[in-house]
């Protein structure tokens, strides 16, 4: 990531001085013989939000899997820092952070041990570090209680509290305002402003009117 | 940032830890498949005969295929869950090899639901009368047999995950995959009553464990990345 | 990187992980052109049409002729009798049997790595017709054993792994049938057919490794029957023959007809049946 403005030049569809870090071109997806989009072309850059918007079933989320590699039915192509992802697979996986609508919480293990496992897929963390985030994303005292037990949207806070702790540059968050209560809403908010000011990048769907300072807008359909 | 970037190995102990501790507070995913295994020995006995030196001839095949449905039924316990709340796709986009994360949760799976049927052998060997002599031998065949049963039926599970309703397709899928193993299983066994040397058998078993543990968990990660497509 | 017009052989496209570094892209563009004229179920169709009339004459001339040959001129076996004319109906069908893994394990590896969509409906319409195949050689091999064996059915090694073979073709359609999603169907199916290669290679040896020790003298086995003189081996040859040109019609008439129903919605279908 540190050679990422090197790198860029590479890559014809950049502004040299701004690295585009993760830049789409010519994007085609149809689903069930319907076109769900067609000649879509977009970049992110260090330090910008971007909203992907659009009615239901626009293919909001499965741009998202596009992005993020878990849908392959698309044509186009995707760069990172200027480059095809498979080429560097590893670097592009290890900055990446996503949260589906599935959130990834399994309901009989406790937050802290959910939190443990997806974070270790990444990185190394220490229990104060995940006890830190979990009582800042309101789970204090809900820690070791099995997630079944925990509402919607404490299990999605307990999704969020990854945010907190993971180093990713990217994030790629599928409609990660819905179960949260208006406190919540905030601090998710405040998270993706810091993530931006940070010189991270967000891509997120929500309906939600956003409140950061470089905000793009993507609409589908 | 790279220095506090967790290793694959690292990875794959907290994946194993993570599914030993799911199968810890889920005991009932780890005993149900140990009781049918149990109650499937049973059934021989009572649907064929009593008589101690037919269930004798018998006892190893029914063994065998009381482990392989055993097997079988636990199979379903490994992806659902963490398809359903989406720990899949955090499994899918780690950036370490997904062949040792799937190999990883068929580890975890195989000390919880193989594992204890391998251990039980013994005392079922003995309440169907199989020939002392043969007692260590059908232990240890399982023992190098039930993973590649895991192995084998993961690829299966990986390839029907997504399926609402899947316990009789998967089952069509992996059962005349599992022929192989339970040929060689049975035939070890058999040959120590014969009383032929035993290591070319036990050989083949083995490399069939290394070839099973080197591309079934290949197998399954594409089958996985295609079911979460 | 993919051009329009190039994209119709594609179930997708060759979308990020199939793509090549740029250096490699101008040479890629080669073979992909080479596979999308080769993938193209237009092409495809078009050309099927123009060969398949050959094929019919040429399949129902060796059938009769096989038939005939088999069924009327040749010298009763000094063993079994007329008995021997159903090996001229059972032996092409088994030998058969026997490539139907390998070609859906190749056509899985081609929708894998490729995504040509030709591949997947290859392996697609083989399936069902390689457990017809397969039934239709353990039903001609079962009546010839109710003969010569005197049962309809022994677990001889063949008819064993025959019939797990039949098995894992049952489990690839069903898993075909069981999966909403074409694309999906494709994938998973290419995975299921080559697993399911290697295991019915296995299969076949850990079969034969059984029934050697289960059946160390089984007497009469298949294999023994060498048929040495010329009046008995040329009919076969043609008959072997017969049956895999009938074997190539049919996979391109269910192919011909796989393609008019997933191109149902291009142009070239709508003038095509229009036309007609």
């Amino acid at each position: 990531m540190a050679s990422s403005v090197a790198s860029t030049n590479n890559d014809p569809n950049s502004v040299p001085t701004i690295p585009a870090l993760l830049d789409a071109r010519d994007l085609f997806c149809e689903r069930d013989d319907r076109i769900l989009f067609q000649a879509l072309n977009f970049s992110v850059t260090e330090g910008q939000v971007l909203q992907v918007k659009g009615s239901n079933g626009s293919g909001k989320t499965t741009l998202l899997r596009i992005l993020c590699g878990l849908n392959d039915a698309y044509r186009g192509t995707i760069r990172w820092y200027g480059r095809a992802i498979e080429s560097q697979a590893e670097e592009f996986y290890a900055a990446l952070l996503y949260m589906g609508h599935r959130v990834g919480v399994n309901k009989v293990l406790s937050p802290l041990e959910n939190l443990r496992w997806t974070c270790s897929l990444q990185q190394q963390v220490d229990t104060d570090e995940l006890m830190v985030a979990l009582a800042e994303v309101g789970l204090r005292g809900f820690e070791e209680s099995q997630c079944y037990t925990l509402s919607a949207g404490q299990q999605q806070r307990v999704s969020l509290a990854r945010l907190l702790i993971s180093n990713a540059k990217l994030w790629i968050l599928d409609e990660p305002f819905t179960t949260l209560d208006s406190l919540g809403v905030k601090q998710l908010e405040a998270l993706l402003r810091g993530h931006a000011d940070e010189g991270g990048a967000v891509i997120v769907t929500t309906h939600h009117q956003l409140k950061v300072a470089d905000l793009r807008e993507l609409t589908l359909g | 940032m790279s220095e506090t970037r967790t290793s694959t190995g690292q990875a794959f102990r907290a994946t194993l830890k993570r599914d030993l501790l799911i199968a810890y507070k889920r005991k009932n995913d780890v005993v149900n498949p140990f009781m049918f295994f149990l109650i499937v020995a049973t059934l021989f006995p009572i649907g064929i005969t009593p008589e101690p030196e037919r269930l004798g001839e018998i006892a190893a095949g029914v063994l065998w295929i009381a482990a392989l449905l055993a097997s079988l039924l636990a199979m379903d316990s490994l992806y659902r869950a963490d398809y359903e709340d989406g720990s899949l796709e955090q499994l899918l986009l780690s950036s370490h090899p997904l062949y040792f994360m799937v190999l990883a949760k068929n580890i975890a799976h195989w000390l919880v639901s193989g594992l204890p049927v391998v251990l039980v052998s013994p005392l079922i060997a003995y309440m169907l009368n199989l020939p002392p002599e043969s007692y260590l031998i059908l232990f240890v065949t399982l023992l190098l047999g039930t993973p590649i049963l895991s192995l084998l039926g993961s690829i299966g599970v990986a390839l029907t995950v997504g399926l609402g309703s899947r316990g009789l397709i998967l089952a069509v899928i992996t059962l005349p995959m599992s022929v192989p193993i339970l040929i060689a299983g049975t035939l070890t066994v058999q040959q120590t009553l014969n009383g032929a040397s035993l290591l070319g058998y036990l050989a083949i078993m083995g490399a069939m464990l290394l070839a099973a543990i080197s591309l079934a968990p290949l197998a399954s990660a594409a089958a996985l990345r295609i079911s979460v497509n | 990187m993919v051009r329009p017009g190039e994209h119709d052989i594609l179930l997708t496209s060759m979308h990020n992980l199939n793509s090549r570094q740029e250096s490699a892209v101008q040479r890629a563009n080669y073979m992909w052109m080479w596979f999308s004229k080769l993938g193209s179920p237009k092409w495809f169709y078009e050309l099927s049409g123009k060969w398949l009339p050959w094929l019919v004459v040429a399949m129902s001339l060796l059938l009769v002729v096989g038939i005939t040959w088999a069924l009327l001129f040749v010298p009763p076996d000094y063993q079994q009798g007329n008995t021997i004319r159903i090996m001229y109906i059972h032996v092409p069908f088994a030998s058969i049997s026997l490539a139907f893994f390998p070609l859906m394990a190749v056509a899985g590896t081609i929708t894998l790595v490729w995504r040509m969509k030709l591949a997947d409906m290859v392996a697609k319409t083989a399936a069902p017709l390689g457990a017809w195949f397969t039934a239709l050689a353990l039903a001609s091999g079962s009546i010839w054993g109710s003969d010569i064996w005197g049962t309809w059915w022994i677990w001889d090694g063949r008819l064993t792994s025959m019939l797990l073979q039949f098995f894992l073709l049952v489990g690839v359609i069903s898993l075909r049938s069981a999966l909403e999603d074409a694309e999906a169907a494709a994938k998973a199916c290419a995975v299921l057919s080559i697993v399911g290669c290697i295991n019915v290679f296995v299969i076949k040896y850990s079969v034969d490794w059984w029934n050697t020790l289960h059946q160390p003298s089984s007497g009469f086995s298949l294999s023994d029957q060498a048929p040495n003189p010329p009046e008995v081996w040329i009919p076969l040859v043609i008959m072997i023959f017969a049956i895999y040109l009938f074997f190539a019609v049919s996979l391109i008439l269910s192919i011909r007809n796989e393609i008019l129903v997933r191109e149902r919605r291009s142009q070239w279908v709508e003038e095509l049946v229009q036309g007609t």
